[in-house]
């Protein structure tokens, strides 16, 4: 039992509550899915493309398959003969391309995937991968998005294009607003770098096509495996319910681990050429940096801002390039879901983007924490800080002029998404007194005086959670997704324990302790006394077509499924327990008595505890009347988002749930002689509505604000030329450790949701207020000096290269028209 | 990643016997560092093994050498392409002649493109060592030449 007493009458929602989970991840006794040894099983290595675009002349694998333990080998001519291409979201020609987990006739990034080999160890599979032959004839590279969208070198001959998708967003009168402008500023390009996430635990499969059932068995570490085997069954020739996917506990995701479907396509194909035996593939770093997934890298072109005299954006007009890699994959997804957050936290109402996407030679992006939105936000983010500047208005000031307004909520977006709740200036309120801004920016007039460049930034974030994927069809008229859902069930097992077990797979997100909570609070009792099975089962958890544990959902779609199910195990105990002590629904109370967790009717003291009321339906239940047969204690609830189809031409609709927010401050002083910037102080104050547990709200904000500043400052997926990735260890590409982390000062406002049964919000994607934070403190430490912060990634070699052009041209990246 | 080397010198050989060295697989292809072997397709085609360590990244490369341009006595020109552990590498080298006083002035230039993780040690490791290679051949080439 929990150190919190018993007789609290508290809710337990909102209290903080130690995890569940700690004790056992803690101490070492988690299960991640290389803990996992099978009898026979066979072990998968990936030879790898060296290329970023070739022609695959020859491929010998009769070395690597003559070397003794090597079983078999697996080429992509062997998997396009016995399969379909993977599911395409994307319409017209990105429709067309031919995606196969193996590359067949062409390799098209550096690290892509081309032969298999399967051995009876490790080792032997990394010996027999170097024996190996591949011939290829190289093909030009295009690693940049718009030089691609040119068509010169065109990655998939069957699409004939790079263009992946193109659609504009305008909503309100956008020429009226520049007509009318009192100063329209022109931004002539931005740039958003392209990082990834470094789980500790990089993607692992196991996989079994057993020859006796004809069915295959996953173990591995998704984290959407309802999405997954959509993809698999389509592609594998499978139906779906011959394919069982396990998921335990997950060492961190951030989304990049959506997208392993192809591994667990060849690993299944592996294990079926292998007569059966299971097959294990545990990525190394190196592959996950390089060929895993990546973040969205995005180009902003010709953006032009309307405000008035007062400093407010009337309007914005803008074109945005994506680059989604070789293949589009989860894309097109992400040229709509950064639409969430159209006008970000700000009023204007009147925009045009015209948004852009294509193929590169570079690795496949996946949702990566903050996924499509980040890269938008950051964009927003900019335009105010930059307009601020040029404008000569304090950039908290223009922000408060632009802000929505807390009454204004629940507001609609041009784009018809509505944002439940939030309170953008108290959030500033907060943070300016929490990092004492008044005293930073003395501190930095002084300091400017000794030639510090010493700058204070704001950035100012949204995490929409619960995605209706309606949205797809403004990508594609035809994709067949609408709404979104989750499941959950509850019940009373043949001894009375209450046991909990949802469609979710958590990552450290703490699922077992919150719903915990949530069904304490529904039954009365205390957390310790229910359990709650983690990890994804497609035959034991209830599950959705959205199931999986991505886009800050868990605290409304997960919970409200565990809450659903728990109210109706509710009303099945209160009518069983009527019957039972003789007396009426109303007269019972839930608690906990000296045999544990009961019902109790107050008129009469009597009571029955769960064990009594668990043995009466599974055990002996001859003594129930027949009217109560259909009460069975183990209550399934699926919980359905309440959204629309979108407009798919106006792309116009509610296109998610909830909208926490966060707003940080940073104080940095760039070195002068070295170019290093050091964070001097930070402050990250979040709103996710109602905190359903503090100290997981305040880990997942900690560990959001680590990978944000990782990401503003030491992590880059930096290709050269001709494709090679740069960054491929982490010698190079330098994830951020607690040895680079700042002091954070965390502090919380909370704006209930109105779209929630709890008020809670969505929360855990938050990490891009560090990247729009240190960009406007390098913003306001180097505007003076004549330097527009333009890109999202600025480490000491970045500010130094942005420091000399300065000096040597005269090029105006930044022009304002005054009327 | 692309690495450009570009130097000259000069012997004491006509430009004529400067070109027949530099166009015979088997003088020119055993003065590579760390030569291994050679197998000749035809009189513009060849095979070179040579062996290759860098830091842990330690085997045999196998480099297709093509004979791409040659117009006796005034210049050779090669490309080839290899592939080890770690990477691919696509080559070229020329050497363009010119009489001198007493010899030949051999003005030689290469670019060698490097594919695969091997890449990203460019920067670091792979130029000096690339341009501590090529000095071994250049001198290699001298010394023959002599």
């Amino acid at each position: 039992m929990s150190a919190i007493e018993k007789n609290d009458a508290r809710p337990w929602v909102g209290r903080a509550l130690p995890r569940k989970e700690e004790n056992r991840l803690l101490r070492g006794r988690g299960k991640f899915a290389d803990d996992i040894k099978l009898r026979e099983m066979l072990y998968l290595r990936f030879v790898r493309s060296p290329y970023a675009h070739a022609k695959i002349v020859n491929v010998d694998v009769s070395s690597a398959e003559a070397l003794a333990g090597v079983v078999c080998s697996l080429t992509g001519a062997e998997i396009a003969a016995q399969t379909q291409p993977f599911i395409e979201i994307g319409p017209d020609a990105c429709g067309k391309i031919k995606d196969y987990p193996l590359a067949v006739s062409k390799v098209r990034y550096q690290g892509e995937p081309v032969v298999a080999v399967v051995a009876e160890s490790a080792g032997l599979a990394d010996d027999a991968a170097e024996l190996v032959q591949i011939e290829y004839e190289a093909l030009d590279p295009v690693v940049d998005a718009e030089e691609a969208w040119t068509d010169k070198s065109i990655l998939h001959d069957e699409a004939g294009t790079n263009h992946v998708w193109n659609g504009i967003f305008e909503y309100g009168d956008v020429d009226q607003a520049f007509r009318e402008a009192a100063y329209v500023v022109n931004i002539d390009r931005m740039h958003f770098h392209r990082f990834s996430s470094t789980p500790l635990e990089n993607n692992v499969v196991i996989a079994r096509w057993n020859p006796k059932d004809d069915r295959i068995y996953y173990e591995c570490n998704n984290s959407f495996p309802s999405f997954a085997i959509q993809f698999l069954s389509a592609h594998l020739g499978v139906h779906i319910d011959r394919i069982r996917v396990e998921t335990s506990d997950i060492g961190g995701s951030f989304g990049i681990k959506i997208t392993s479907y192809p591994q667990m396509a060849v690993c299944a194909l592996a294990s079926k050429k292998a007569g059966g035996r299971p097959v294990k593939w545990v990525e190394t770093r190196t592959e996950h940096i390089t060929s895993s997934a990546h973040g969205n890298e995005r180009t902003f072109r010709d953006t032009r801002v309307a405000l008035d005299k007062n400093g407010v954006i009337t309007a914005l007009v803008s074109r945005h390039i994506d680059d989604c890699g070789a293949y589009p994959r989860y894309e097109p997804l992400g040229c709509v879901i950064w639409s969430q957050v159209f006008p970000g936290v700000y009023r204007f109402k009147n925009a045009r983007i015209d948004f852009t996407q294509a193929v590169t030679n570079k690795c496949p992006v996946g949702p990566n924490r903050g996924y499509s939105r980040m890269q938008h936000l950051w964009f927003l983010e900019r335009v105010i800080d930059i307009c601020g500047h040029e404008l000569g208005i304090p950039t908290d000031d223009i922000r408060l002029r632009n802000y929505i307004r807390p009454e204004e909520f629940p507001y609609t977006t041009p784009n018809g998404c509505v944002y439940d709740s939030g309170n953008y200036p108290r959030m500033l309120k907060v943070a300016k007194e929490r990092i004492g801004w008044d005293q930073w920016k003395k501190k930095q007039v002084a300091g400017r005086n000794e030639g510090r460049l010493i700058g204070i930034g704001i950035g100012t974030t949204l995490d929409s959670g619960t995605n209706n994927f309606g949205q797809a069809q403004i990508v594609n008229s035809g994709a067949p997704f609408s709404g979104n859902s989750q499941g959950a069930n509850c019940k009373l097992d043949i001894y009375g324990e209450v046991v909990v077990s949802v469609g979710s797979c958590p990552q450290g997100q703490g699922h077992e302790t919150t719903a915990a909570q949530v069904v304490a609070d529904v039954l009365n009792i205390h957390p310790d006394r229910i359990t709650v099975r983690t990890g994804f089962d497609t035959e034991r958890n209830v599950h959705t077509g959205f199931s999986g544990t991505y886009a800050s959902q868990f605290a409304v779609s997960g919970l409200s499924a565990v809450h659903g199910a728990a109210q109706k195990l509710k009303t099945e105990m209160k009518r069983l327990g009527a019957f039972l002590l003789e007396t009426k629904e109303d007269d019972l109370e839930f608690g906990t008595g000296e045999q544990g967790p009961e019902l109790r009717a107050t008129s009469t003291g009597k009571s029955i505890n769960y064990w009594g009321l668990a043995n009466i339906v599974n055990v002996n239940s001859a003594v129930l009347p027949s009217e109560l047969y259909e009460l069975t204690l183990n209550c399934r609830y699926i919980w359905r988002a309440p959204f629309k189809v979108p407009d798919t031409k106006k792309k116009f609709g509610s296109l998610t749930l909830t909208y926490a927010s966060q707003l940080h401050i940073a104080v940095i002083e760039i070195e002068r002689d070295t170019f290093i910037p050091r964070i001097l102080d930070y402050v990250a104050v979040d709103d996710c509505g109602t905190v359903i547990n503090p100290p997981i709200v305040e880990g997942q904000v900690y560990g959001a604000t680590a990978h944000g500043i990782g990401a503003a400052l030491m992590e880059n997926c930096v290709y050269d030329p001709v494709g090679n990735m740069l960054t491929s260890t982490f010698s190079d590409y330098t994830p951020i450790t607690a040895m680079n982390m700042p002091t954070v000062k965390y502090d919380h406002i909370e704006t209930p949701s109105p779209h929630s049964y709890s008020g809670a919000k969505g929360m855990g994607e938050g990490g891009a207020a560090p990247i729009h934070t240190i960009s406007a403190a390098l913003q306001d430490a180097l505007f003076d000096s004549g330097i527009i912060i333009d890109d999202s990634f600025n480490n000491a070699d970045s500010l130094f290269r942005a420091m000399m052009a300065n000096e040597t041209s005269q090029a105006k990246k930044v022009r304002v028209e005054r009327r | 990643m692309a690495i450009k080397f570009a130097g000259d010198f000069e012997v004491k050989r006509t430009p004529e016997e400067v070109h027949d060295f530099l166009i015979d697989p088997n003088r020119f292809a055993a003065l590579l560092p760390d030569f291994q072997g050679l197998s000749i397709q035809d009189p513009t085609h060849f095979t070179v093994k040579v062996n290759v360590g860098i830091s842990y990244i330690k085997g045999t490369a196998e480099v297709k050498m093509e004979l791409a341009q040659a117009e006796r006595p005034k210049h050779a020109h090669y490309k080839g392409q290899g592939s080890m552990a770690g990477g691919n590498v696509a080559l070229k080298a020329g050497f363009d002649l010119s009489p001198i006083d007493g010899g030949t002035k051999v003005a030689w230039q290469g670019e060698a493109q490097i594919f695969g993780g091997l890449a990203s040690m460019a920067g670091g490791l792979l130029e000096p060592l690339g341009k501590k290679q090529v000095q071994k051949l250049i001198d290699g080439l001298q010394a023959a030449l002599r």
